[in-house]
Protein backbone atom coordinates (compact mmCIF):
# COMPACT_ATOMS: atom_id res chain seq x y z
CA UNK A 1 0.00 0.00 0.00
CA UNK A 2 1.49 3.29 -1.14
CA UNK A 3 -1.06 6.05 -1.02
CA UNK A 4 -1.54 9.77 -1.24
CA UNK A 5 -4.92 10.45 0.36
CA UNK A 6 -7.00 13.46 1.29
CA UNK A 7 -8.51 11.55 4.20
CA UNK A 8 -7.22 10.65 7.64
CA UNK A 9 -4.27 8.24 7.69
CA UNK A 10 -5.77 4.76 8.12
CA UNK A 11 -3.41 3.24 10.67
CA UNK A 12 -5.10 -0.14 10.67
CA UNK A 13 -4.98 -0.38 6.87
CA UNK A 14 -1.22 0.27 6.93
CA UNK A 15 -0.71 -2.37 9.61
CA UNK A 16 -2.87 -4.85 7.72
CA UNK A 17 -0.85 -4.17 4.55
CA UNK A 18 2.38 -5.36 6.19
CA UNK A 19 0.92 -8.39 7.97
CA UNK A 20 3.21 -11.32 7.22
CA UNK A 21 3.56 -14.69 8.97
CA UNK A 22 7.36 -14.55 8.56
CA UNK A 23 7.60 -11.17 10.32
CA UNK A 24 8.71 -11.00 13.94
CA UNK A 25 8.52 -7.21 14.14
CA UNK A 26 6.42 -4.36 12.78
CA UNK A 27 7.71 -0.82 13.27
CA UNK A 28 5.22 1.95 12.65
CA UNK A 29 6.01 5.64 12.29
CA UNK A 30 3.28 8.26 12.47
CA UNK A 31 4.13 11.88 11.71
CA UNK A 32 1.69 14.27 13.38
CA UNK A 33 1.17 18.01 13.16
CA UNK A 34 2.74 19.99 16.00
CA UNK A 35 1.02 23.02 17.51
CA UNK A 36 4.17 25.13 17.29
CA UNK A 37 7.16 25.49 15.00
CA UNK A 38 10.11 27.89 15.08
CA UNK A 39 8.42 29.92 17.80
CA UNK A 40 5.17 30.25 15.87
CA UNK A 41 1.80 29.03 17.09
CA UNK A 42 0.66 26.69 14.30
CA UNK A 43 -3.06 26.76 13.55
CA UNK A 44 -3.10 24.08 10.87
CA UNK A 45 -0.93 22.50 8.18
CA UNK A 46 -1.82 22.06 4.56
CA UNK A 47 -0.13 19.55 2.27
CA UNK A 48 0.06 19.48 -1.50
CA UNK A 49 1.40 16.54 -3.51
CA UNK A 50 2.19 15.60 -7.08
CA UNK A 51 0.20 12.49 -6.27
CA UNK A 52 1.13 10.02 -9.03
CA UNK A 53 4.82 10.83 -8.82
CA UNK A 54 4.73 10.83 -5.01
CA UNK A 55 3.26 7.32 -4.98
CA UNK A 56 5.89 6.19 -7.47
CA UNK A 57 8.69 7.71 -5.38
CA UNK A 58 7.37 6.06 -2.22
CA UNK A 59 7.38 2.69 -4.03
CA UNK A 60 10.94 3.35 -5.20
CA UNK A 61 12.02 4.18 -1.65
CA UNK A 62 10.47 0.96 -0.37
CA UNK A 63 12.31 -1.00 -3.07
CA UNK A 64 15.57 0.72 -2.11
CA UNK A 65 14.97 -0.11 1.57
CA UNK A 66 14.40 -3.74 0.70
CA UNK A 67 17.76 -3.82 -1.05
CA UNK A 68 19.45 -2.53 2.12
CA UNK A 69 17.65 -4.59 4.75
CA UNK A 70 15.94 -8.01 4.74
CA UNK A 71 12.39 -6.70 5.04
CA UNK A 72 9.13 -8.57 4.63
CA UNK A 73 6.73 -5.74 3.75
CA UNK A 74 6.53 -1.94 3.60
CA UNK A 75 3.49 0.35 3.43
CA UNK A 76 3.40 4.15 3.28
CA UNK A 77 0.64 6.76 3.18
CA UNK A 78 0.72 10.56 3.16
CA UNK A 79 -2.23 12.86 3.64
CA UNK A 80 -2.90 15.98 1.55
CA UNK A 81 -5.10 19.00 2.11
CA UNK A 82 -5.68 20.58 5.49
CA UNK A 83 -4.44 18.54 8.45
CA UNK A 84 -5.55 19.94 11.83
CA UNK A 85 -3.06 20.13 14.70
CA UNK A 86 -2.62 16.76 16.41
CA UNK A 87 -3.63 14.64 13.41
CA UNK A 88 -1.35 12.44 11.34
CA UNK A 89 0.10 13.58 8.02
CA UNK A 90 2.22 10.50 7.25
CA UNK A 91 2.32 6.84 8.25
CA UNK A 92 4.99 4.24 7.49
CA UNK A 93 4.81 0.55 8.45
CA UNK A 94 7.73 -1.84 8.07
CA UNK A 95 7.64 -5.57 8.80
CA UNK A 96 10.76 -7.72 9.07
CA UNK A 97 11.94 -10.96 10.60
CA UNK A 98 13.66 -9.15 13.47
CA UNK A 99 13.20 -5.69 14.95
CA UNK A 100 16.60 -4.11 14.22
CA UNK A 101 16.12 -3.93 10.46
CA UNK A 102 12.52 -2.73 10.77
CA UNK A 103 13.59 0.16 13.05
CA UNK A 104 16.49 1.08 10.77
CA UNK A 105 14.46 0.91 7.57
CA UNK A 106 11.52 2.87 8.99
CA UNK A 107 13.87 5.65 10.17
CA UNK A 108 15.59 5.75 6.78
CA UNK A 109 12.26 5.79 4.91
CA UNK A 110 10.84 8.83 6.73
CA UNK A 111 14.12 10.73 6.33
CA UNK A 112 14.25 10.00 2.60
CA UNK A 113 10.55 10.74 2.13
CA UNK A 114 11.13 14.22 3.50
CA UNK A 115 14.02 14.73 1.07
CA UNK A 116 12.67 13.50 -2.24
CA UNK A 117 8.96 12.65 -2.36
CA UNK A 118 7.12 15.55 -4.09
CA UNK A 119 4.96 16.75 -1.22
CA UNK A 120 4.88 20.28 0.19
CA UNK A 121 3.77 21.61 3.55
CA UNK A 122 2.22 25.01 4.10
CA UNK A 123 2.20 26.14 7.69
CA UNK A 124 -0.65 28.40 8.75
CA UNK A 125 0.16 30.26 11.95
CA UNK A 126 -1.21 33.27 13.78
CA UNK A 127 -0.54 36.17 11.48
CA UNK A 128 0.39 34.39 8.27
CA UNK A 129 1.29 31.30 6.30
CA UNK A 130 4.49 30.00 4.76
CA UNK A 131 5.54 27.12 2.52
CA UNK A 132 8.12 25.16 4.50
CA UNK A 133 11.39 24.77 2.65
CA UNK A 134 10.73 27.57 0.15
CA UNK A 135 11.12 30.68 2.26
CA UNK A 136 14.30 31.93 0.59
CA UNK A 137 13.47 35.31 -0.86
CA UNK A 138 10.32 35.53 1.24
CA UNK A 139 8.99 38.97 2.09
CA UNK A 140 9.52 39.06 5.83
CA UNK A 141 12.99 38.88 7.46
CA UNK A 142 11.78 37.31 10.71
CA UNK A 143 10.16 34.51 8.76
CA UNK A 144 13.38 33.79 6.89
CA UNK A 145 15.36 33.55 10.11
CA UNK A 146 12.78 31.25 11.62
CA UNK A 147 12.83 29.01 8.56
CA UNK A 148 16.60 28.64 8.64
CA UNK A 149 16.49 27.54 12.26
CA UNK A 150 13.91 24.98 11.36
CA UNK A 151 15.90 23.69 8.39
CA UNK A 152 18.96 23.09 10.56
CA UNK A 153 16.94 21.24 13.14
CA UNK A 154 15.38 19.06 10.47
CA UNK A 155 18.79 18.14 9.08
CA UNK A 156 20.07 17.18 12.50
CA UNK A 157 17.25 14.77 13.22
CA UNK B 1 7.59 21.11 -30.10
CA UNK B 2 4.86 21.47 -27.53
CA UNK B 3 5.40 20.67 -23.85
CA UNK B 4 3.24 20.98 -20.76
CA UNK B 5 4.43 22.88 -17.69
CA UNK B 6 3.25 22.16 -14.14
CA UNK B 7 3.98 24.11 -10.98
CA UNK B 8 3.59 23.15 -7.34
CA UNK B 9 3.31 24.78 -3.91
CA UNK B 10 4.83 28.28 -3.75
CA UNK B 11 5.54 28.18 -7.49
CA UNK B 12 1.93 27.26 -8.24
CA UNK B 13 0.69 30.20 -6.18
CA UNK B 14 2.96 32.49 -8.20
CA UNK B 15 2.61 30.95 -11.69
CA UNK B 16 -0.69 29.06 -11.72
CA UNK B 17 -1.00 25.32 -12.14
CA UNK B 18 0.71 25.42 -15.54
CA UNK B 19 0.12 25.62 -19.27
CA UNK B 20 1.39 24.44 -22.64
CA UNK B 21 4.39 26.02 -24.27
CA UNK B 22 6.11 25.84 -27.66
CA UNK B 23 9.88 25.27 -27.56
CA UNK B 24 12.69 24.78 -30.04
CA UNK B 25 13.74 21.17 -30.59
CA UNK B 26 16.35 19.95 -28.12
CA UNK B 27 15.73 22.60 -25.48
CA UNK B 28 17.03 21.47 -22.08
CA UNK B 29 15.06 21.68 -18.85
CA UNK B 30 17.61 24.11 -17.47
CA UNK B 31 17.30 26.40 -20.50
CA UNK B 32 13.50 26.33 -20.15
CA UNK B 33 13.81 27.31 -16.47
CA UNK B 34 16.17 30.16 -17.41
CA UNK B 35 13.52 31.42 -19.86
CA UNK B 36 10.86 31.32 -17.15
CA UNK B 37 13.12 33.15 -14.68
CA UNK B 38 13.85 35.80 -17.32
CA UNK B 39 10.09 36.33 -17.67
CA UNK B 40 9.41 36.19 -13.90
CA UNK B 41 12.65 37.17 -12.11
CA UNK B 42 11.24 36.68 -8.59
CA UNK B 43 10.84 32.92 -9.07
CA UNK B 44 14.61 32.55 -9.38
CA UNK B 45 15.06 33.21 -5.66
CA UNK B 46 13.97 29.70 -4.62
CA UNK B 47 15.93 26.55 -5.50
CA UNK B 48 13.99 24.34 -7.90
CA UNK B 49 14.06 20.70 -8.98
CA UNK B 50 12.74 19.32 -12.24
CA UNK B 51 10.74 16.24 -13.12
CA UNK B 52 9.93 15.17 -16.66
CA UNK B 53 7.06 12.74 -17.09
CA UNK B 54 7.08 12.16 -13.32
CA UNK B 55 10.79 11.36 -12.99
CA UNK B 56 13.48 13.60 -11.55
CA UNK B 57 15.93 14.88 -14.18
CA UNK B 58 19.03 17.07 -14.24
CA UNK B 59 18.97 20.54 -15.82
CA UNK B 60 20.88 19.14 -18.82
CA UNK B 61 17.97 16.82 -19.71
CA UNK B 62 16.78 17.44 -23.30
CA UNK B 63 13.04 17.77 -23.74
CA UNK B 64 10.91 15.99 -26.31
CA UNK B 65 7.57 16.85 -27.88
CA UNK B 66 4.70 16.06 -25.51
CA UNK B 67 6.82 16.04 -22.34
CA UNK B 68 5.27 17.15 -19.07
CA UNK B 69 7.75 19.21 -17.03
CA UNK B 70 7.08 19.70 -13.32
CA UNK B 71 8.85 22.44 -11.34
CA UNK B 72 9.29 21.73 -7.65
CA UNK B 73 10.26 24.09 -4.84
CA UNK B 74 12.12 22.24 -2.03
CA UNK B 75 9.90 19.38 -0.89
CA UNK B 76 8.69 19.34 2.73
CA UNK B 77 6.47 16.33 3.30
CA UNK B 78 6.33 14.41 6.57
CA UNK B 79 4.99 15.31 9.98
Amino acid sequence: MFAITDRSIDVQALLDAVRDPAAGAVVFFLGTTRNQNAGRRVVRLEYEAFARMAEREMRALAAAARRQWPLRKVAMAHRTGVVPVGEASVGIAVASGHRAEAFAACHWLIDRLKEIVPIWKKEHFRGGAVWIGAQQGGPEPTRRRASRRRTRRTRNR
Amino acid sequence: MRVRLRYFAALRERMGTGDDRMLGAGTTVGALWDMLVAEHPDIGAVPVRFAVNERYVEPSHRLSDGDEIAFFPPVSGGG
